[in-house]
């Protein structure tokens, strides 16, 4: 499974560095850009670190640290 | 060697342990509001934000963000064949975790003397200051990181019978925060102005 994960965090990564380079050719690419990172940051906090497994309570808080992250950050470019 | 596995569904016991997620909350909300920072602050000078921002190298970041990323799965790996009993394949992941990381350090030292023999230090406008602030917090994060995956190493090969689940998970969810704060990182300081 985590294999699976690494692959998809790796081709995460390289579609992010490609969009980054059309940055005028696409409209939404901060938007995009923002949103593959927040998926990146999810499949490392859920699945290598485990989280996945852990209480409700704990999800949470990552889940609104990342909306309120992503929100602000959209908001104020 | 203690591979007693807690109950992660219980609210007191993360992975790892309450206090080391509660480190990795605040550091990651630290982080985030200097992110954030940066980016009011780049509303006010987008010009400058932006030509700076192209002085930066994106595929040293790239490369730095793939390390990175790799050496968490190693780590992962690591930690689920320490939790089978299988100590061997356990030590190898985890130097395959600690490679990656000084692979990483390696090409931030390389991009750090390109910029310092640029002139892009510190104090060469506010988005190097941000650059470099973030950055080395992060490098420091990243040392510190290694020192523990090295102190869990020594352990593993000298005394087993020493090493528990928690402070291994303990340990691993420190390399990971690293990564996760890079996440927040890259976009931020290499693509978005």
């Amino acid at each position: 499974m985590n294999l699976k994960i690494l692959f998809a965090l790796l081709g995460l990564t390289f579609i992010t560095a490609v969009l980054a380079s059309q940055k005028l050719l696409i409209h939404y690419t901060i938007e995009i850009i923002i949103i593959l990172s927040i998926l990146k940051f999810y499949g490392v906090v859920f699945y290598f670190m485990e989280l996945k497994e852990a209480h409700l309570f704990w999800k949470t808080s990552i889940f609104i640290f990342t909306f309120l992250f992503a929100i602000i950050t959209v908001i104020m470019i | 060697m203690d591979l007693t596995v807690k109950n992660y569904k219980n609210i007191y016991y993360p992975p790892g342990g309450i206090l080391i997620w509660i480190i990795i909350f605040l550091e990651l909300i630290t982080f985030g509001m200097a992110l954030i920072a940066m980016v009011f602050y780049g509303k006010d000078e987008p010009e400058i934000f932006h030509q700076s921002r192209l002085l930066l190298n994106t595929a040293y970041g790239a490369i730095n963000t793939l390390f990175l990323i790799t050496s968490g799965f190693f780590m992962a790996e690591s930690l689920h064949y320490f939790k089978k009993g299988n100590v061997q394949k356990s030590i190898w992941f985890l130097k395959l975790t600690m490679l990656g990381g000084l692979l990483f350090l390696g090409l931030k030292s390389l991009e750090y003397y390109d910029k310092i023999e640029a002139g892009l230090t510190l104090s060469y406008n506010t988005f190097f200051s941000f650059y470099w602030m973030l950055t080395l917090f992060h490098v420091i994060h990243v040392l510190v990181g290694l020192v523990i995956l090295c102190t869990v190493y020594l352990s593993l090969r000298k005394k087993q019978h020493q090493v528990n689940l928690e402070d291994f998970e303990a340990g691993a969810a420190f390399w990971h925060m690293c990564d996760l704060i890079w996440l927040l990182l890259f976009p931020i300081i290499y693509l978005i102005f």
